[in-house]
């Protein structure tokens, strides 16, 4: 791989960033997390990231809000959304938004790693997925 | 990329729209041409595999109504696991009752003439237009209390349905048109929430299609590899009855883990402690 992806995380339990943030080092991502979204949105607006993951229900600002915001900023980010409440018709309104995927908790970061490295094949920067695959980051 | 399942008032109908879109959008067409292998597969007469879907049984008959929950059952893993490969257009297999809430699949429901479909009874039957129109209302009657027995969901009910398409006011061709367009929408995309959502639907079918000839009341859920069996069971015999369902849940590829919760079946003590 040429670059490093930027990647951000934004989850209001810090758990999530805490656990993802070293799996998706592994495979070649500059993570930064935040579990607050105003001040998530404050740094993507001075900054394009290439992948943004966002958990959909937070407090003030939820993940649709935090989605449609990333993409008005920067259509060619990748947005994936995750969500402990998942449900048919907020996936459908979250891919019809413009989401990239859409992941229901919990997960194992692989299947995150996954979907990351989908992305990052969407963004024609393709990930050495294999270099971080195991289950236990 | 996505799937479709039509839903029809007539099947001759249903069948011929979803052959149209099937070759319109490239998607393979999937309807009753799979209940032959379903039949041989299980040793089953294809006619009775057809029968369990058409009609609904004797409403006295326990045996015949616990056979046709077993053939749906074979019909219902057989069918699922076809919209793995995506691109699928589904209709005469009943699957908008049990593939439901996969967000990549789209679900329709046609509405033929009333007029169109009681004069193609009184040409069958050669009887009258008024006795085919009373026939054609018993009809309805009958199709609703066997999606409600069967699977707990009235197919007419229009929510269950992303689209309700009246053919009598839109042709054919359009139909088929608006189907091809429809499932280009972004919503209907395959995404991971979706596509687990629908392994988890067929793990759980073909666990309970591997359950229904010796425990019929199973119900099955399925998350992630991990298979959740309830079941009723007499206090005695629940330790057992527990280690055969796993045992037989087990033999299925993709079975991580099986968890069996049993409800006291009331009924069966209640009636052996009279005996």
């Amino acid at each position: 791989m040429s670059e490093r992806l930027e990647v951000l995380i934004l989850d209001d339990e810090p758990i999530v960033g805490k656990r993802l943030k070293p799996a998706l080092a592994k495979i070649g991502c500059d993570v930064e997390v935040f579990v607050d979204p105003r001040a998530a949105l404050e740094v993507i607006d001075g900054k394009d990231f290439d992948i943004v993951v966002t958990d959909i229900r937070m407090d003030e600002i939820d993940g649709m809000q935090v989605l449609e915001h990333v993409l008005k900023k920067s259509p060619r980010t990748k947005v994936i959304m995750i969500t402990g409440y998942a449900m048919m018709a907020l996936a459908r309104e979250a891919m019809d938004k413009g989401a990239f995927d859409f992941i229901s908790k919990p997960f194992k970061p692989d299947d995150l790693r996954k979907v990351i490295a989908k992305a990052a094949q969407a963004l024609g920067s393709p990930i050495d997925f294999e270099a971080g695959a195991d289950n236990g980051a | 990329m996505s799937s479709i399942i039509i839903s029809a008032d007539l099947l001759s109908v249903g069948q011929m729209i979803a052959e149209r879109t099937a070759q319109a959008l490239g998607y393979t067409h999937l309807g009753r041409q799979i209940l032959s292998s379903v039949a041989e597969k299980h040793q089953v007469r294809e006619e009775k595999l057809v029968a369990a879907l058409d009609e609904e049984a004797s409403l006295w008959s326990r045996l015949s109504r616990s056979r046709d929950d077993l053939y749906l059952a074979y019909i219902q893993a057989a069918a699922a696991e076809r919209f793995l490969g995506d691109n699928v257009v589904c209709e005469g297999l009943s699957a908008h009752l049990y593939l439901r809430d996969v967000s990549h699949i789209l679900m329709i429901r046609l509405l033929s003439d009333p007029k169109v479909r009681a004069n193609q009874i009184a040409a069958q039957q050669d009887i009258p237009p008024r006795r085919a129109r009373q026939l054609l209302e018993r009809q309805e009657k009958r199709r609703r209390r066997w999606s409600l027995r069967a699977f707990g969901l009235d197919e007419t009910d229009p929510s269950l349905y992303d689209m309700v398409i009246n053919l009598s006011q839109i042709e054919a061709d359009k139909a088929v048109d608006i189907l091809a367009d429809t499932v280009g929408y972004r919503k209907f995309q395959p995404m991971t929430y979706s596509r687990q959502c629908l392994q988890d639907k067929v793990l759980a079918s073909q666990v309970r299609a591997a359950l229904a000839s010796r425990f019929p009341e199973v119900k099955v859920q399925s998350r992630d590899s991990i298979v959740v069996v309830q079941t009723r069971t007499l206090k005695r015999n629940k330790r057992q009855k527990a280690e055969a369902i796993k045992e037989l849940a087990q033999r299925i590829p993709g079975v991580e883990y099986v968890e069996v919760h049993s409800n006291k079946d009331f009924l069966r003590q209640a009636k052996n402690s009279t005996d």
